[in-house]
């Protein structure tokens, strides 16, 4: 029985017949994914690179972390056989006899990130996984109550900035409700805790590694449609990447500091003076093309900025880039009202009074659930921040 | 031939009939899973029942409540006697009465006004220092806010405790918390935080921590029993058992949960009947009996750190006093119960052994009650007067460092200060000091 079926499926391949079929399936059944990558070139510093997507570049960081740290811990559902997304890979084999540094969890959000809070208070690095950012608010309370306020009610005498949550987070093209929230803002509004996410591989092995290394509770959110999507090149080396700073994709940075960006980004870099765009994670690739067909288009130069850290975020570089743009827009998947777009434009509104030519403009996801069919229609593309962009430059 | 055929056979007849899996047979393949009467379902290891009958705990006897010393003083099974030198017995008593002391006068002086708020520790004295007594000094301890004892058996001072209370520059919580939120980092004692069973979770993760530096410390974790309904408690105990943590989780059962009975937060038999439904060793130990409770923990203490195995203590006791200062238990339970337990109290009893022992007499407690008295009062009045922290510490510590909003924020705060500095109540406070 089986023979004949492998034969069979042999010679579709080698017709061709599969390959159609599979092209037909996934126009059925997915879509184009709502961004085209733009790879991050190291600088050349950092030494040896290796090609790695998202998924590996956040194992070589755990491995990396979990090879000098010997108290760090890996854990959460289904971290052991090397996670649902494959980050945890081999890494349990690799560390420990006993297999007691990276292992599973029982199924609990809120004791995930409360064991996590007590690894931390006992001295070790306790790297916490949440499978998916849309079921981290079992541990809200964990986080905000217990996590955020530690240092701050014992007057310093405990702490757990030793601890690092990650987390999946955003669309990724059919996640519905439940697998495509993008929950920061409710995280911005927590003192005590630091929020981070990255752009794309490179980004994120250096800012994983600062989170894991820094002094205070941090959320690491993954933007999962990244994790095979995004390919690049990523020192092999230990590296950190500055929290708190946002990337202003600049020339004086191409200059400077040797950084051979892409070329969509010198592109809007070079000619870029008229709009500031602002997002974090898989926006940025978005804007980095919204900032190539304005140009092309409209014959306008946009400055893109990914702001890579939510809390505390950075003001100066956003702040600085609109008072020589005057205009700003800045874009996230989620949801529009109290998005963290309104705490930037409140605070640029603030401290740019003078210099803004134009309202400030959100592009954000639209203020429902994340819905299934309709995400085509609900994400924040190229094409609502082309016309939001229109809107500035014509106000 | 035959006999070896007929050897196999019998060998297949016994092994058909034995409740083995097929994992232990599995060298020989041809008599794999030929029969079996165990159920293979990887869920669970039991039997399989040919009768349809529900489990029905209210058919179960209650598990039994563990005491080393009857309501007078008496040790009932002298097998059990931990013998606890004379010394130590004495520090017992005068750190539970002096608990005592201390929570009579900052009770009434929160009635005046004096601080804002107030938890007394009446009736659980012999819970704190019975189990606080078992533990190794540098074991950590995560509680919930009624367990001042443990922190008076380590040493924690009345300054240091009537600091908290009032928030002053001497609290090393720098005033940031209300009042019974202590903790000490010399002594092991993670700071006290407000939101129920949040700790618990934190003690196995703590306890994981520990296994792993294999430094021979064990984590001990209070609770009440209203805490125990919390989600937070259900993760503590399932992540301590299948993760292997020495922790000791100590529930104060004390009846009341505010003003919810143990009738309204539970159906089961108490917190005990939990533990094991969790893979836990479980006790349960009469709380009034200062002796059973260090027995119970110093032999759980004994579990964690030789074997790596979470145990379970709850602890029957009664609240004799109020919930807090924000409330009046007179409007949910009667005078007459509390009187019933108040006159068979933890240091009543402990009382009666010293002196029975001879360890003890009239003048002895009568001098000691003046003494802590005026101890306490000391303490408190050099609080009063202390002022309270620098404004500054407003913005410390939120994170390790500041961050440039909040140091903007801080700023702000200053310049507005200098221009209203009439509308606030600067002279109690440090004068402002950026460091």
């Amino acid at each position: 029985m089986a023979a004949p079926a492998k034969t069979m499926l042999r010679r579709f391949r080698r017709t061709g017949v599969l390959k159609e079929l599979s092209k037909v399936t996934s126009l059925n059944f997915a879509r184009a994914a709502h961004f085209t990558y733009v790879p991050d070139t190291p600088p050349a510093v950092y030494g040896d690179t290796t090609r790695m997507n998202l998924v590996q570049a956040i194992n070589n960081t755990l491995d990396l972390t979990l090879a000098t740290d010997p108290t760090a811990v890996l854990f959460g559902e289904d971290v052991a056989f090397g996670g649902v997304f494959r980050c945890s890979n081999e890494l349990k084999n690799k560390h420990g006899k006993c297999g007691d540094r990276v292992f599973n969890s029982p199924l609990s959000e809120q004791g995930i990130v409360a064991f996590g809070i007590g690894l931390a208070v006992g001295g070790a690095t306790a790297i916490a996984e949440i499978q998916f950012a849309d079921y981290i608010f079992p541990a809200f309370d964990q986080i905000t109550n217990e996590a955020a306020k530690f240092r701050y009610r014992s007057g310093n005498l405990f702490d757990c900035g030793k601890l690092t949550i990650r987390t999946p987070c955003g669309a990724v093209g059919h996640g519905a409700l439940y697998h495509s929230q993008s929950p920061e803002a409710f995280f911005a509004h927590i003192p005590g805790i630091k929020v981070v996410i990255p752009r794309g591989p490179y980004q994120a092995k250096g800012l994983l590694l600062s989170c894991i290394r820094d002094p205070n509770p941090c959320v690491f959110f993954e933007p999962k449609i990244l994790y095979r999507g995004a390919i690049e090149e990523v020192p092999t080396k230990d590296y950190t990447l500055p929290l708190s700073q946002a990337e202003v994709v600049q020339e004086e940075d191409v200059l400077t500091k040797g950084y051979t960006l892409s070329l969509s980004l010198v592109e809007a870099v070079l000619e870029g003076n008229d709009v500031t765009l602002v997002g974090w994670g898989t926006q940025v690739h978005v804007l980095l093309e919204v900032a190539k067909i304005a140009q092309e288009k409209l014959g306008v130069s946009c400055e893109v900025i990914d702001l890579r850290t939510i809390l505390p975020w950075d003001s100066d570089t956003i702040c600085k880039s609109v008072v020589k743009t005057g205009r700003l827009l800045v874009a996230h998947e989620a949801t529009h009202t109290m998005g963290f777009a309104a705490e930037i434009a409140a605070t640029v509104q603030s401290e740019c009074f003078l210099n803004l030519e134009s309202p400030i403009e959100r592009v954000c996801g639209y203020d429902t659930p994340f819905p299934h069919v309709f995400e085509p229609f609900y994400i924040p593309d190229q094409w609502k921040c082309l016309e939001g962009i229109k809107k500035l430059v014509n106000y | 031939m035959a006999a070896k055929l007929g050897g196999a056979l019998r060998t297949l007849r016994y092994l058909t009939t034995r409740p083995v899996s097929c994992r232990l047979i599995g060298t020989s393949p041809s008599v794999r899973c030929v029969h079996e009467d165990r159920p293979q379902f990887p869920g669970s290891k039991s039997k399989f029942t040919y009768k349809l009958s529900f489990l029905d705990p209210d058919e179960e006897a209650g598990i039994p409540v563990y005491r080393v010393m009857n309501s007078e003083g008496e040790m009932t099974e002298k097998s059990e006697d931990p013998k606890i030198d004379k010394t130590t017995v004495l520090k017992m008593y005068r750190d539970m009465t002096l608990l005592n002391s201390m929570d009579k006068i900052l009770y009434e002086s929160q009635r005046q006004g004096r601080i804002s708020f107030y938890m007394t520790n009446f009736g659980e004295e012999a819970t704190h220092i019975g189990s606080a007594s078992a533990l190794h000094p540098e074991d950590m301890v995560f509680g919930q806010y009624r367990e001042a004892g443990v922190l008076m058996w380590r040493g924690f001072t009345l300054d240091q405790f009537i600091n908290q209370c009032y928030g002053n520059t001497e609290d090393v919580g720098k005033g940031r918390q209300m009042p019974v939120h202590y903790g000490s980092q010399d002594l092991h004692f993670v700071t006290i935080s407000s939101p129920l069973a949040t700790q618990m979770p934190q003690a196995s993760g703590a306890a994981y921590a520990f296994k792993r530096a294999q430094n021979g410390k064990c984590v001990i974790c209070y609770f009440g029993e209203g805490a125990a309904s919390e989600g937070d408690a259900h993760a503590a105990f399932n992540f301590a058992a299948t993760l292997d943590c020495p922790v000791i989780f100590f529930c104060r059962n004390n009846g009341y949960a505010i003003s919810t009975p143990t009738s309204d937060q539970y159906r089961g038999d108490g917190i005990a009947s939990r533990g094991s439904g969790y893979g836990m060793l479980t006790i349960r130990v009469d709380g009034n009996d200062v002796f059973a409770v260090h027995n119970v923990t110093k032999e759980a203490r004994e579990i964690c750190v030789s074997h790596n195995r979470p145990v379970l203590i709850e602890a029957m006791t009664y609240r004799i006093g109020h919930h807090s200062t924000s409330d009046d238990s007179s409007m949910y339970r009667k005078k007459g119960e509390v009187v019933k337990f108040d006159t068979n109290n933890p240091i009543g009893r402990l009382r009666s052994y010293m002196v029975k022992q001879g360890w003890w007499n009239d003048d002895q407690e009568n001098e000691w009650k003046e003494e802590s008295k005026k101890m306490v009062m000391e303490s408190f009045a050099k609080a009063e007067k202390r002022k309270k922290p620098n404004p500054t510490e407003l913005f410390k510590d939120v994170y390790e460092e500041i961050p440039p909003h909040l140091q903007k924020q801080m700023d702000s705060l200053k310049e507005h200060l200098s221009k209203n500095e009439d509308k606030y109540p600067t002279q109690n406070y440090e004068a402002w000091s950026e460091h």
